[in-house]
Parts: C-alpha cells; structure tokens; sequence
C-alpha cells in the first residue's frame, strides 16, 4: 500500500518563535521527497506534526483521504540509529509496531520474515541491537517501519549517524528496497548530495521562520548508481542548493557559536 | 537446559555456562577466582592460629575449626534450622512486601506530580535515616513475634527500592519514548514496552540493596526482642559468653548474606540477557 501525502499550509509558533510558516508539500503516492535545511529549520517540528504527536497551529496534514490527529500505523518511522528497543531482539523490534498496533497476525508475521529478508537481515532475527553495527541496526529500524506496511514512510535522518562509507552503501540500499514496495518516502537529511541522489524531488527550507525555500526536481533516470554523485548536473544541483542555503547554515553556527560563549 | 539458553539466544554463538563458578565469580578469570580462594583460605588459618596460640582463651575469640563444629552440632541438633526458619520468615515476608511497595511509591512518584511533592521529602528524608534505630519501638508496638520483624524490614528495605525504581524511571531515554509512541503506543504500552525494562537494572541493583538491609534488619529486630532466629542466638549466646556458638551464627548469616547476593546478581543477568 502507497498513497498520497499533503502538508496544507502547516504552520506552528513555540512562543515567539516560529517554527513552521505555511508549509506547503503535495506528495504523489509512491514519490519519493527529501527535506534538507539547515538547523532549525523546522524539521522535527513537520516531522512530529506528520507523526500526529503535535498539532499544528494551522493548517493539516492528510495522508490518502484522511486527516491526521493521532499517532497511527498509517505512517511507518524510521529514526536515528539508537531508536531499536535494547530489550527487544532484531525480530521483535521489526514486529514491533504491529504488536503495538494488535496486528501481528499470521500474515503480518509472514511480511516481517520478507523484510527482514528484504533488508538483508535474515538470520540474524534473535541477536540483540548491541550485537550489529550502526548500518545493521538501521536495517532494523527500515524493517519495523516497513512491516507496518504503511502509506507513507518517514524518515528522519536515518543516516546521520553512520560513517561516510556505510551511508553511501545505505543509500543504495533503500533506493533497492524501495524499488519493491514503491512506498510514498518523506526523508529528512542535512546531507545535500544524500538527497538528491535518493529523491524525486528535494524541498529546500528556510530558517526563522522555517519555510519552504524551493523545491527542485531531481531527474536523474532510476535506477541510479553512486557514480551519478560525480556527475556535472549532479554536482551543479548540490551547489545550487547549497546556494540556497548558505546564508541560514553560517547564521545557525555563528548563532550555536554565540550560544556557547 | 539453563535459563539463558531459553531466552532467544543467537543460536551460533558459544552458550555461556550457568553454574556455582559464574554466579559466585562473575566475569572473572580462573586466576583471580584462585586468588580470592587463598585469601579466605590464608585469613581463616592466620585466624585459626591467632585464636589457637595468641588468644586462647575462648571467652575472647572463638577459631575457626570450633565454629565449623559448632555449626555442625547446630545443625545435627536441627536447631540451627529452625532459628534460620523464623529468620528467614521474617526476612522473605518483609523483603517480598518491600519490593512490591517500593516498586509501586517508585512508579507513583515518577507518574504524579503530587504524590512526589507530597512523598518525595519523607522518603528522602528515611532513606538517610538509619531506621534500625527505632526497632526498639517497633517491638514495643508490635510484639516480639513475626510481625514486628517484618516491619523492620519494611522500613529499611523499601527506600532504596523507591529510589532506584524512580531513577530507573526517570532515566528512560526520551527518544525511544518518542519511537515508540509514534507507532502509536498507548502510556500503559509505552510503560510496559519503554519504561519499565528500562529501569529495570536500576530496579535489580535496588533488590540487591534491600537484600542486604534486609537482614541486618532481621537481626537487629531479633535482638531487640524475639524468642527465636538467628538475631536471637547472638543475644543468647553473648549473655552467655558462648563465642563458638556466638559466631556460628554471625558466619550462618554471612554466608546466606553471600550467597543471596549472588543470587540477586544472578536475576540480573537472567532476567536482562540484552545486557551482557
């Protein structure tokens, strides 16, 4: 299952500052957009409102012909790499939204065993997360979130937390694994190269108030490979970017600098 | 079969073995484990000829070789048994009632606001209070059964329950509270499937605290005033200048003192096999 994905005009406030202004993204079902921005850009506030955990200010959020107002299964997560429960081993935390939810039934337990598969972790159902490295323990979160067959799958930076090599690896990993379900992607990512290289269209957000800067359309042809990161309209794309977001990046760190003296 | 091989295992990796070596000697190795051995092993002889050649007389000091009669006599006479029977009432009925409660007061103060402005100074305040101290009152009120015991043991066991639980609690990472109720947990998933297995070293370390108050609790409440247990036999037999009989008591309650312990660092390994 895959549908649609539409932030209409999302706006938040946290006191006088403002987090989110009139946010904007209609996303085809099966698309796959990424959000880059530099801090404070709002992202994990429009990544919380999408989850259903706060509520915006104004405007909504729908997914397919439904408005979001709680946490559902619905949307599948994935978060950095320290969100698999330590308790549980690699097969119970990739079941673990279904149990959540109360579907872990005969067939959900089957698509578990296929993504578990699919994500390349068969075998390695009962091993604790502390036993796999930071790529493996990924796979996991990717799992879980796709067990739930959701409509939509958000991701937040899902990579950030990896070494440079591992993460490249990882990116053609997904775009693989996406290839299968064709699952509608939201991916959230400070990496400019990460996001064009995965995405059908980027969305370029400001910062003070968090907004929508540009969106860019990525047509590079799919399936893609990590030596198109080398080409020229590749790299022009990730300086034009770049361009765009310049400004905001120096503001945050003379801001974050600011802040520690 | 073990209990850890029960507990979804990788099933190619080396089963690590349960037995007496690893839950008195932990992680260590062979050579310490040795090391530890001849320690006891050199104090009990140095005693044995402090008490044989430099303090004979046995109203002062008492050898090792007579207590280990002693206990043996203690226990052929199958008196021993029942002083370690009241004591051990009082000290598992008392222990078992203050895990409860103290995991409960922990889980009630780290959820309500109130109940933690209201209980938060009292608890702070007896946990640092050395509450054998009233054990004599409490004999008073309660009598010189099984009761008053217990109720020793309640109020010294407890407060590090409360403590840890809270800590534990509290320490819950935040973000897998998040991931979590993203998929949409309830607060009664989120404490079962977060919380609770999050606190729950914290929770184990406090069982292995209260163990130990525990039975200083027992013995102290028994010395106050009781007509059997093992605090009992230490009164009765200092009255009467009987030191064999005096530390076969004291070594009966170091010993379960030791192996009680194990066994409550043996529950924390079971019962977390993700920690090791």
């Amino acid at each position: 299952m895959s549908d649609t994905l539409e932030i209409r005009k999302v706006s938040k406030l946290f006191g006088n500052l403002e987090a989110l202004r009139s946010v904007d993204i209609k996303m085809e079902a099966g698309e796959f957009i990424s959000i880059v921005g530099p801090s404070g850009c709002g992202k994990t506030t429009l990544m919380r409102i999408i989850a259903g955990l706060e509520e915006p200010d104004a405007g909504n959020v729908w997914i397919g012909g439904n408005k979001v107002t709680a946490p559902g299964p619905d949307r599948g997560f994935v978060f950095q790499s320290d969100s698999l429960l330590p308790w549980r081993t690699v097969w119970q935390n990739a079941a673990l939204g279904l149990k959540l939810n109360g579907q872990l039934d005969a067939e959900a337990t089957e698509r578990v065993r296929n993504m578990l598969e699919l994500t390349g972790l068969a075998g390695f159902e009962s091993y604790w997360p502390k036993q796999l490295s930071g790529g493996m323990r990924q796979r996991v979160n990717l799992a879980r979130a796709l067990a739930l067959d959701p409509a939509v799958l958000l991701m937040d930076e899902p990579f950030s937390a990896l070494d440079a090599q591992t993460r490249e690896i990882m990116q053609t990993e997904l775009l693989r694994i996406w290839e299968v379900g064709r699952k509608t992607v939201l991916f959230i990512t400070h990496q400019i190269d990460e996001a064009i290289f995965l995405s059908d269209r980027v969305v370029v957000l400001g910062r003070r108030p968090g907004r929508v800067r540009e969106v860019i359309d990525v047509d590079l042809p799919r399936p893609r490979t990590l030596a198109m990161k080398r080409q020229p309209e590749f790299v022009a794309m990730v300086d034009r970017i770049w361009g765009l977001i310049e400004t905001d990046v120096r503001n945050s760190v003379k801001e974050d600098a600011t802040n520690a003296a | 079969m073990s209990a850890e091989t029960t507990m979804n295992q990788p099933t190619d990796r080396p089963q690590k073995q349960v037995g007496f070596r690893r839950l008195f000697g932990g992680a260590r190795t062979h050579r310490s484990q040795h090391t530890g051995f001849l320690s006891i092993a050199g104090g009990l002889v140095a005693w044995e000829l402090v008490g044989r050649l430099v303090i004979s007389n046995s109203l002062f000091l008492a050898t090792p070789t007579q207590i280990a009669a002693q206990i043996y006599n203690l226990m052929r006479s199958g008196e021993l048994f029942i002083h370690m029977g009241v004591s051990g009432a009082e000290f598992g009925i008392g222990l078992i009632i203050s895990i409860i409660l103290g995991i409960a007061l922990g889980f009630l103060i780290t959820t309500n606001k109130i109940a933690n402005a209201i209980l938060g100074p009292w608890i702070s305040a007896l946990y640092a209070t050395p509450t054998v101290a009233i054990a004599p009152l409490i004999i008073l009120w309660f009598g010189i059964g099984l009761w008053s015991k217990v109720f020793v043991v309640i109020i010294n066991a407890t407060f590090p329950m409360i403590i840890n639980t809270e800590a534990g609690l509290r320490a819950t990472d935040p973000k897998l509270i998040e991931a979590v109720r993203c998929f949409g947990a309830s607060p009664l998933q989120v404490f079962w499937n977060v919380m609770l297995p999050s606190a729950l070293p914290y929770i184990l370390a406090g069982v292995r605290l209260s163990v130990g108050r525990a039975i200083v609790s027992v013995v102290v409440g028994e010395l106050f005033g009781s007509r059997a247990g093992l605090g009992f036999m230490i009164t009765q037999a200092s009255e009467v200048f009987n030191m064999p009989r005096l530390f076969a008591a004291v070594v009966v309650l170091a010993l379960v003192g030791v192996i009680l312990t194990a066994g409550a660092r043996y529950l924390e390994r079971v019962l977390q096999p993700w920690n090791k």
